[in-house]
């Protein structure tokens, strides 16, 4: 029976347009094991929510890793990775979890977030002033990289001088964690960058234990101070996620969202006329196209589901992309509607893990957009809008080119 | 300026996500619902708790009313 669905999560007709796939799930196997994958695939809103609810549900992937698939003498090779990703939030559980997130607790308020508006209004300014028209530009290389980057490298505290080096160590980390660890020369590449980048961190820290700034990295430290459960290396660590986070997710927004927005005229100009829609529109966004189309759970304990026997310690594929396209959840979700409100869409998560940086991602995209479009009216996608083949992000293969009107 | 009474602290369902920062936080005074929404559950009022709680919300689902019927903030 089950021999219909596709267990290729990469093939290329799914990679490319993944609703029907998502909608044969939703219908006729919510609760769907995935052979090639090794691992259950829930694809409903209600169950995707439920489980980002639920202390059944365990985001440590990193511990069973390490501690099943390597042996004596890998893990005394990648013991420093291991520390590293196993003080990654997004990688923990409680109680582990609720004392590093208390690290953030303050880094990404609404408030705090406001302080950054100013940084992000003059990024923004000068990379469009680099856009001229007529030109194409790539939009990648000359806005959606930079721009996120740029702005957590600096609210984190590093110099300007050195963000060349940061993105280097960045998409080390990154290309882990998005391909899956496994391969030893990404293992040893990331490790390599790890150690780079905490030496790096560790001398910003240094220089501010005696001459906190108004930085992440001092509001970090600050937090460490007053909590004698965190360590430096939990603060330098935390770092390290930020800048990565800070780096691949936000300008993935940026591309998927624009690019939708270009595909669909009506709506790029009601925007356009209406920058006070671009809140409502970038959650449309977010919901539509989001920067990542699942994330993985393990199973805590054996759990009944849609008649399944779930077995404690098996892999389950939580797919936001098809809980955001329900249409037990959202009226008409096949189609953009930039106005839609609420939409509780899980592509920040939802629970313990949703993602902090949501405010700042939100800012940085609503000043970016409005601003493009009040500078560029007009604007066409003069390149191949193709899908990266990944099992959890969702991304346009670069270069995206842009002609300016 | 008469000093206003604190009457509700609110927590908007269709904002909250769950994060639990605010449970985190102030464990004795809200609590997460079987749905994934936070709840202030303490039986007294705690202005500072909610201030606090309401400036660490990621989503600003967190409101104090007054009994002059403006929500704080």
């Amino acid at each position: 029976m089950t021999a219909a669905v596709n267990d290729d999560l990469l093939d290329d007709e799914l990679v490319q347009n993944p609703s029907p796939y998502y909608a044969m799930l939703r219908e006729r196997f919510p609760c769907y094991w995935n052979e090639r994958w090794r691992g259950w695939v829930l694809s409903r809103y209600d169950d995707v929510y439920a489980a980002m609810h639920s202390p059944r549900y365990l985001a440590d992937r990193i511990t069973p890793w390490y501690m099943n698939r390597l042996n004596d003498e890998e893990r005394e090779r990648y013991k420093l990775t291991y520390q590293a990703l196993h003080s990654f939030v997004v990688f923990t559980d409680p109680p582990d979890h609720t004392r590093l997130r208390k690290i953030f607790s303050r880094a990404f308020t609404p408030k705090a977030v406001q302080t950054m508006r100013a940084i992000t209004e003059e990024m923004v300014a000068w990379h469009l002033d680099q856009w001229e028209h007529g030109r194409t530009i790539d939009l990648n290389a000359e806005f959606a990289y930079p721009l996120p980057a740029n702005v957590i490298s600096t609210i984190i505290g590093a110099r300007r001088e050195d963000l060349h080096r940061l993105q280097h160590w960045a998409e080390a980390i990154t290309t882990l964690l998005l391909a899956g660890v496994g391969d030893d020369t990404r293992l040893d590449r990331a490790q390599a960058a790890l150690i780079e980048f905490k030496a790096y961190l560790k001398v910003l820290y240094d220089e501010r234990i005696d001459n906190p700034r108004n930085d992440m990295m001092s509001w970090l430290m600050e937090v460490q101070r007053t909590d004698p459960l965190l360590t430096e290396d939990d603060v330098l660590h935390s770092c390290i996620i930020l800048l990565n986070a800070g780096h691949e997710t936000t300008q993935t927004l940026i591309c998927n969202t624009l690019t939708t927005l270009l595909d669909l005229p009506e709506q790029f100009e009601f925007l356009r006329r209406n920058p006070q829609a671009m809140k409502t529109a970038i959650e449309e966004g977010l919901r539509y196209n989001g920067p990542l189309k699942g994330t993985i759970r393990l199973a805590g304990e054996d759990m009944e589901l849609h008649g399944q026997h779930v077995e404690k310690g098996d892999r389950i594929l939580l797919l936001m992309g098809a809980a955001n396209r329900d249409p037990a959840k959202f009226e008409d979700p096949e189609r953009f509607v930039p106005t839609r409100d609420p939409n509780p869409h899980l592509s920040f998560s939802h629970g313990i893990h949703f993602c902090l940086g949501a405010p700042l991602a939100r800012m940085e995209a609503e000043i970016a957009f409005n601003e493009i479009l009040r500078r560029f009216p007009k604007m066409e996608v003069r390149s191949p809008v193709r899908w990266e083949p990944r099992i959890l992000g969702r991304s346009i293969q670069a270069p995206i080119h842009l002609q300016l009107g | 300026m008469a000093a206003r009474k604190l009457v509700a602290i609110r927590v908007n369902a269709s904002l909250c996500v769950g994060s639990g920062m605010c449970v985190a936080t102030h464990p004795d005074k809200f609590a997460l619902q079987p749905d994934g929404h936070s709840l202030y559950t303490a039986a007294v009022l705690d202005e500072a708790a909610a201030l606090e709680a309401e400036e660490l919300c990621p989503v600003s689902a967190i409101s104090l009313v007054y009994d002059d019927n403006e929500e704080a903030r």
